[in-house]
């Protein structure tokens, strides 16, 4: 009853409220805020839900915003080898990604994490040190980070389908796109002789350690 | 601290023990308080109004669109409730123990949750503010007010705390209410937006002159607010009054500045809450001026900030520029 309420209220792109659905069909929407006349993430319906989907908001913002950040210190140590190209590009799609979950958030009015800031510094730091082991040492870097991150998609959608797979079908088909974006990005990186890279086991799981503990936080703080 | 107001939702709804079940409750303190607060109104000012203009008014998010479709249920499911509920309430004093059994079924049309009866006390106890005071004896005048006994006010754990709390939650919802409608009006192309300031300073002043009634008082007020055990939940109120009014101003920041926005508009508020305390000028003119001058001082900042941000820039640009120049000139840039 509650989720035909809320497409029934949906109907305008807009405007809410019986006496003017008429009247806003022929109203204009201001550009700056949301125009369309559905939201991927649905309106929690309890308090518990709410929790749940800013947590998974919110720390999902944080690893695109982590992500971003490494690729961009990868960049400004390789940026103009022969790898410059692809860091480019893959932390062009990054980009899209970060500003897809800036919508949602904003959309959605959730808090973003305080550590924002030490993801911005640690996340240059790493990208930066591991372009400075050479082409292998940033692959192994992207290789072991997006591994992280599909594992941390793959148990959002889990937990999501457990949940309800119908009610969160947008939020879900936009979390299963990221996450095939960044298996992507995991097989460039083994393409591009990730492995060979001296310390490949330490590297790799010290980072992913590192990740672990940032979702962790994230999700709280 | 996320966790923090989690637990603190999940202990508020265990202690209101009869809370409503077969309509989903997103925010269940604050859409019952405004229903209660709403039927309570209603049944002291003795009008009948089918309609609750203010509550049904459009809205625009996601965010907005539940709040109002949610109000709007209930409403229309608080519509047949008015008739029973009008009846004697002697009634409710000798079964206050039944909203018990209410919550396994579906929500039968007689029945009022023991929060809705709370909030309707409390919301009667209003009245006995400037005589009693934000106490015990307040509470037990608006129960007999509303014909129960004065021991009802047994049902307040908390005492005078849940009195100021639930004015301060009342408080809120009136504002968002009111920014909700200015935010349609604006969508509809009635009204034109205004600066962030302007409105920030609006939004402020607005809710603050809902003190006014209770000015005399409301030191005591805010001392109970300061007690620790009351502090969590004073702190909920403040920060979502904060979000709600930044919200409606238009940020949708995701970085820091969510944060620094905020606290820079909750520093506004309270010093401002404080100088109205003191404030004896005709209409609080001295307070709205201060207001005005803290508006602005913030806005400065902000402006100095992205200057400074922008020096900042250009000289790392002139610097860098001043390096290849030197790699130039001493040979070093031959890297090909």
């Amino acid at each position: 009853m509650h989720r035909a309420a809320h497409t029934a209220v949906y109907s305008c792109s807009k405007i809410v409220g019986p006496a003017m659905i008429r009247q806003c069909l022929k109203c204009r929407v201001p550009q700056q805020l949301s125009s369309r006349a559905y939201s991927v993430v649905p309106t929690p319906r309890d308090s518990e839900e709410k929790e749940m989907l800013h947590r998974i908001l919110r720390v999902d913002h944080a690893g695109e915003y982590g992500a971003n950040r490494i690729y961009a210190g990868q960049m400004a140590v390789l940026g103009r080898s022969s790898l410059g190209p692809l860091i480019q590009e893959m932390w062009d799609q990054e980009k899209v990604h970060l500003a897809k979950f800036n919508e949602l958030l904003a959309e959605s009015r959730v808090r973003p994490t305080a550590l924002l800031p030490f993801w911005n510094i640690a996340g240059f730091v790493l990208g930066a040190s591991s372009a400075l082991l050479g082409k292998e040492g940033a692959m192994a870097c992207t290789v072991a980070v997006e591994e992280s991150i599909s594992e941390h998609y793959n148990s959002q959608i889990r937990a999501l389908m457990e949940e309800d797979p119908d009610r969160y079908t947008e939020l879900l088909q936009v979390i299963k796109e990221f996450r095939d974006d960044e298996i992507e990005h995991h097989d460039t990186g083994l393409e591009h002789d990730a492995e060979s890279v001296p310390g490949y086991w330490i590297l790799k799981n010290a980072i992913q350690l590192g990740c672990k503990a940032a979702i962790y936080a994230s999700q709280r703080i | 601290m996320a966790a923090l107001l989690r637990a603190l939702r999940v202990g508020r709804a265990l202690r209101g023990l009869g809370s409503v079940v077969s309509t989903p409750a997103a925010q269940p303190p604050c859409s019952n308080l405004t229903r209660g607060f709403h039927r309570a109104a209603l049944r002291l000012q003795d009008e009948s109004k089918a309609d609750k203009p203010p509550s049904s008014s459009p809205s625009s998010t996601p965010y907005h669109e539940h709040y109002r479709a949610h109000s709007a249920e209930q409403e229309a499911a608080g519509a047949p409730q008015e008739h029973s509920v009008s009846e004697p309430a002697a009634e409710e004093a000798s079964r206050p123990n039944t909203s018990y059994q209410d919550q396994s079924g579906e929500q039968g049309e007689e029945y009022e949750t023991e929060e809705q009866l709370q909030a309707r006390i409390l919301t009667a106890a209003l009245e006995f503010i400037p005589l009693h005071g934000w106490t015990v004896e307040a509470i037990a005048a608006g129960a007999e007010m509303l014909g129960l006994s004065s021991a009802s006010t047994g049902m307040f754990y908390n005492g005078a705390g849940d009195l100021v709390l639930h004015f301060v939650s009342q408080c809120n919802s009136q504002l968002t209410d009111i920014l909700a409608e200015q935010h349609n009006q604006i969508q509809l192309g009635q009204a034109e937006p205004k600066k962030p300031a302007e409105f920030l300073r609006d939004a402020v002043e607005t809710r603050l002159r809902m003190y006014i009634p209770y000015i005399e008082t409301w030191p005591q007020a805010m001392s109970i607010l300061l007690l620790p055990h009351n502090i969590p939940d004073s702190l909920k109120h403040l920060s979502t009054l904060v979000d709600d009014m930044w919200y409606y101003a238009g940020d949708r920041s995701t970085d820091m500045n969510w944060y620094t926005k905020r606290a820079a508009l909750t520093g506004i508020y309270n010093t401002t809450e404080l100088v109205m305390l003191q404030d004896s000028s005709s209409d609080f003119q001295d307070t709205w001026d201060f207001l005005d001058n803290r508006i602005q001082d913030v806005v400065n900042m902000a402006t100095t900030a992205k200057q400074v941000q922008a020096t900042g820039e250009t000289v790392v640009q002139g610097l860098m520029g001043a390096a290849v120049t030197l790699k130039n000139l001493t040979g070093l840039n031959q890297r090909r």
